[in-house]
């Protein structure tokens, strides 16, 4: 009964709504979805104008799931949706837009909060002083500048031609103010705060004048990382921490911050319509972030993109000769400033054996670990640590492989294996067992480490840890050898040429913070003593003979910094300190007219 | 006797309602106490973890002073001791206030709804859609699974399931943005219009949907091979009623059981789970907000998380016990 009413009755109709229902849904979703892929090249206004019923409740739905979007003021909305119209009316202009892959992910809109979005700001509001390519420090907002004898005070003098993007002049005072901004509202420019006694400014030559009470030598290095903000739009805003802003930001050079969207997971950079200088050749410069370093250099590939920037890095060794045979890529090959090393732990034995630690520094089969490490891209390292690609760079004997020498130097100094148990003995009389704590991207090496000990006699085992562990056994001398990098801003930091990794006075999560021999300490004082160009130079050889002497660390390579860029492009260079990511590429690149 | 049998009634029903009241008082208990337990948890996890948020939001290089080291500390309220910390946090969300994270510079209830939003709109679809996917198939694949095209599903499904969806996503990545240049490559849109939030979304979703819908479709195959096999399917059968009508007015009911619980359970996974997909197609969302938190040490931003997470799968697993009385009579019936 109830079947013949399923078939004849309500039932029946009940389920052919049902199944009208099901074919209608899944009809609208195809015709949505499918014409979206299909005309993927199609301007997405088209799809927008050609959906326009169904969408609209979509975006209605989007944008109430999202209230982030609607929690900026209205004039931020209307800044923003200008912002959008601008970047599609960009778009279809005739100029081109330079696009940037990245995987340094900006995780907040923050301009001053954002270590990332830091970086990729100095195209918009470009810091005093940069870093040329070979590792100079010149003038950039800055024409020139001058020390004065004592090293407390430094005058810079800025560039007459420099405007903001909302047409007002660089005057010293936004110098003066982002400084004093710096040191007062963000904890890392602490050291502004707490020795800079005065600061002035000269209409009449343009200059601003810091006073520091104390001698201060490196002022020309940390001002070429510090973005100048323009002071009449941020003295306003209390806590520029916590100033949340998706663009756009009024900026002084070449292009200026016009949309951050993290959503989007891009920044666009727009030309400043005030800029005096060379003209650049793109209307816009968009920076494409990346959370995947594979997905990045599938789009690169792909040619979404025509660059590939990551602070510190080069492309992945793995995925050039793939890159390569498109055709569509030149690189540009740098010495990376960083480095890979091995960290004996200085205040432990037998580490703190200047011996022990030059037979480790001939037990290590540097060639293999460059091979596996780098694919190829890098060179076997001097014992003076310092890559020739940094300034000061003195040419020091080349660390050596020779297993022979390695377990010579350790039997004349009493590290035998007396028992012949296969393993040598310490001091003490106890076998030598070495633990090499690595963090899990160091695992390779570690085990290539392994196997090097062991051949000289000398049993190891790995201890992998994650970074924080890491960083709390390195900072309470839990180990006994580690390997760990450093960044281009790490060799450059303190008394520059790696010494900001040792000097046991100083304390930071990447730092070894290892080494208080008096000699050392002194010559780190003496560099932070002096502006003088010789005199630096001196200094600079005089500590890499230091290294080369005392082994504090173990270079294991010197890699390279590989950055591909599509051919229709030309013009590029990289200095040390920000790669590819300087001003200068920015208004010099052009198109290929070949 | 009317009148015995009017009182009877009324006495059942009593003891129903009593026993009705008696379940959900015992219920919400239990969900209470699941409650503070996880609001505990979640302010003690994060602390457990190895690091320093301090020196996490200073970063590798830089040097700072102790004393600005410990200003921090003491702004960020990491000075005091734990039991404060924790009667801090206490009030903080008694007040609806979730903290400030470190590192996003924004109050944390603000970041959660701006990524909890998108995560329902890109791992909600993906669990939909699955799951309508893998019941319908899987029922059907249940029912005649003997046939060659049920067999050749069941095998596609089985190595779905079996594929870890990080690796899921960069071959339908490989396959559908790079080589046949298809979809884009990242982002929930490149300008915000619905158009483009779809187009963007597609990759995603199906990757998530197909994952989704491989364990739905596995569970939903097994349960429908069991329950086919019951006496009520056979009476259906024996009265005349059509396969089609037996599988989905019968078997399908009883059989979809494990599915709820399944679907409850991938309530958690909705806010967190996605992480890799996130990752590949670098999307906002909920996984690599805790991702980040976690390797960032922020601590208000875990909180947040992991609060919302455990309200989500309690709400999840109410919900569920509710379609659980409704799909199964049983569970309604007093003990």
């Amino acid at each position: 009964m109830r079947q013949k009413q399923y078939f004849t009755g309500s039932g029946f109709r009940a389920g052919l709504k049902r199944d009208i229902v099901i074919v209608v849904l899944i009809l609208t979703l195809c015709s949505n979805i499918l014409p979206a892929t299909a005309e993927q090249e199609d301007s997405e206004s088209n799809l927008t104008v050609s959906k326009e019923g169904f969408f609209d409740r979509f975006i209605a739905y989007v944008k109430s799931l999202c209230p982030g979007e609607t929690r900026e003021t209205q004039d931020s909305e209307a800044i923003s949706g200008a912002a959008i119209a601008d970047t599609q009316q960009s778009a279809s202009s005739e100029e081109a837009i330079l696009k940037i892959a990245t995987p340094n992910v900006i995780k907040s809109a923050s301009l001053i909060g954002d270590s990332n979005l830091g970086i990729f700001a100095h195209l918009s509001n470009p810091p005093l002083m940069k870093m040329d390519a070979e590792g100079h420090l010149i003038g950039q907002l800055a024409e020139s500048y001058n020390v004065s004898e004592n090293n407390t005070c430094w005058t810079f003098y800025l560039r007459d031609d420099l405007y903001w993007s909302d047409g007002e002049p660089v005057t010293p005072e936004d110098v003066e103010f982002s400084i004093r901004y710096y040191g007062k509202e963000t904890p890392w420019a602490s050291w502004i705060n707490d020795t800079l006694e005065s600061s002035t400014v000269s209409d009449a030559d343009n200059s601003v004048t810091f006073r520091f009470n104390k001698p201060y030598t490196r002022i020309n290095l940390e001002f070429a990382t510090y973005n100048i903000l323009p002071a009449h739009v941020w003295e306003t805003i209390e806590d520029p921490m916590k100033y949340i802003n998706e663009g756009p930001y009024v900026g002084c050079g070449p292009y200026y911050l016009k949309q951050i969207d993290l959503k989007a997971g891009k920044l666009v950079f727009e030309k400043n319509p005030y800029w005096k200088g060379k003209t650049p050749e793109f209307g816009n410069v968009e920076i494409h972030f990346y959370s995947n370093v594979d997905v990045a250099t599938l789009a690169l590939e792909k040619g979404d993109v025509d660059t590939y920037y990551k602070y510190a890095s080069s492309y992945p060794y793995p995925n050039i000769k793939q890159l390569e045979k498109t055709g569509n890529f030149d690189f540009l090959e740098k010495t990376n400033i960083g480095l890979a090393f091995l960290a004996p732990n200085l205040k432990k034995a037998p580490f703190s054996d200047l011996k022990f630690r030059n037979a480790l520094s001939y037990a290590i089969n540097y060639e293999e670990i460059i091979r596996l490490e780098t694919l190829g891209y890098g060179e076997v390292p001097n014992c003076g640590f310092v890559p020739p690609s940094m300034e000061g760079f003195k040419e020091t004997e080349k660390l050596e492989y020779s297993p022979e020498k390695a377990r010579e130097i350790l039997e004349k100094a009493g590290y035998s294996d007396s028992n012949g148990n296969g393993i040598r003995e310490g001091k003490d009389g106890k076998d030598l067992k070495l633990e090499i704590l690595i963090k899990p991207d160091s695992a390779r090496v570690g085990e290539l480490l392994k196997e090097y000990l062991e051949e000289v006699g000398l049993a190891a085992d790995l201890r992998t840890v994650d970074e924080d562990t890491w960083f709390t056994l390195k900072d309470s001398y839990d180990y006994d050898l580690t390997v760990t990098r450093t960044t281009p801003w790490g060799m450059l930091m303190h008394a520059s040429w790696g010494s900001g990794y040792f000097d046991s006075r100083r304390t930071g999560q990447g730092v070894m913070h290892n080494l208080d021999d008096p000699e050392f300490l002194q010559l780190c004082d003496d560099i932070l003593a002096t502006t003088d160009p010789e005199e630096l130079q001196g200094y600079a050889y005089e500590l890499q003979d230091y290294y080369a002497e005392n082994l504090p660390a173990i270079p294991l390579y010197w890699s390279k910094v590989i950055t591909p860029f599509n051919t229709q492009f030309e013009g590029w260079y990289a200095d040390p300190l920000y790669g590819i990511y300087n001003l200068d590429n920015f208004v010099n690149v052009r198109r290929n007219s070949a | 006797m009317r009148y015995e049998a009017g009182a009877t009634f009324e006495g059942n029903t009593l003891k129903t309602v009593s026993g009705t009241m008696r379940e959900v008082v015992r219920k919400t208990l239990r969900y209470a106490t699941s409650f503070l337990l996880i609001i505990s948890l979640n302010f003690a996890l994060p602390r457990l973890m190895p690091g320093d948020p301090v020196k996490n939001l200073i970063g590798e290089d830089v040097y700072v002073s102790e004393a600005v080291m410990e200003e921090l500390r003491i702004e960020m309220g990491l000075n005091r001791p734990l039991y404060e910390q924790f009667t801090a946090y206490i009030g903080d969300l008694l007040r609806f206030n979730l903290g400030y994270s470190y590192h996003l510079h924004s109050p944390v209830a603000e970041v959660l709804r701006e990524r909890i939003g998108w995560t329902l709109l890109f791992v909600g679809v993906s669990i939909f859609l699955g799951a309508a996917l893998g019941t319908l198939l899987g029922a059907y694949a249940g029912w005649k699974p003997e046939t060659k095209a049920n067999r050749l599903i069941c095998y596609g499904f089985i190595a779905l399931s079996c594929t870890p969806p990080y690796f899921l996503a960069l071959i339908c990545l490989d396959i559908f943005a790079f080589e046949l240049g298809l979809f884009p490559f990242k982002g929930f849109y490149d300008v915000p219009t619905p158009g483009s939030v779809m187009y963007h979304m597609f990759l995603p979703v199906t990757v998530m949907a197909l994952f989704s819908a491989s364990r739905n479709f596995l569970i939903m195959r097994g349960s429908v091979i069991q329950e086919k096999g019951q006496l009520y399917a056979l009476y259906a059968r024996a009265k005349g009623l059509y396969d089609i009508s037996i599988l989905f007015r019968h078997v399908i009911k009883n059989a979809s059981l494990p599915i709820i619980t399944l679907l409850a359970l991938d309530f958690g996974f909705l806010f967190s789970g996605a992480l890799f997909t996130e990752i590949v197609f670098s999307l906002n969302g909920m996984g690599t907000l805790i991702y980040d938190a976690i390797i960032g040490k922020d601590y208000p931003v875990l909180q947040g998380s992991f609060l919302v997470i455990a309200l989500a799968v309690l709400l999840a697993n109410m919900l569920a016990d509710l379609l659980y009385a409704i799909a199964d009579p049983r569970v309604r019936r007093p003990t």
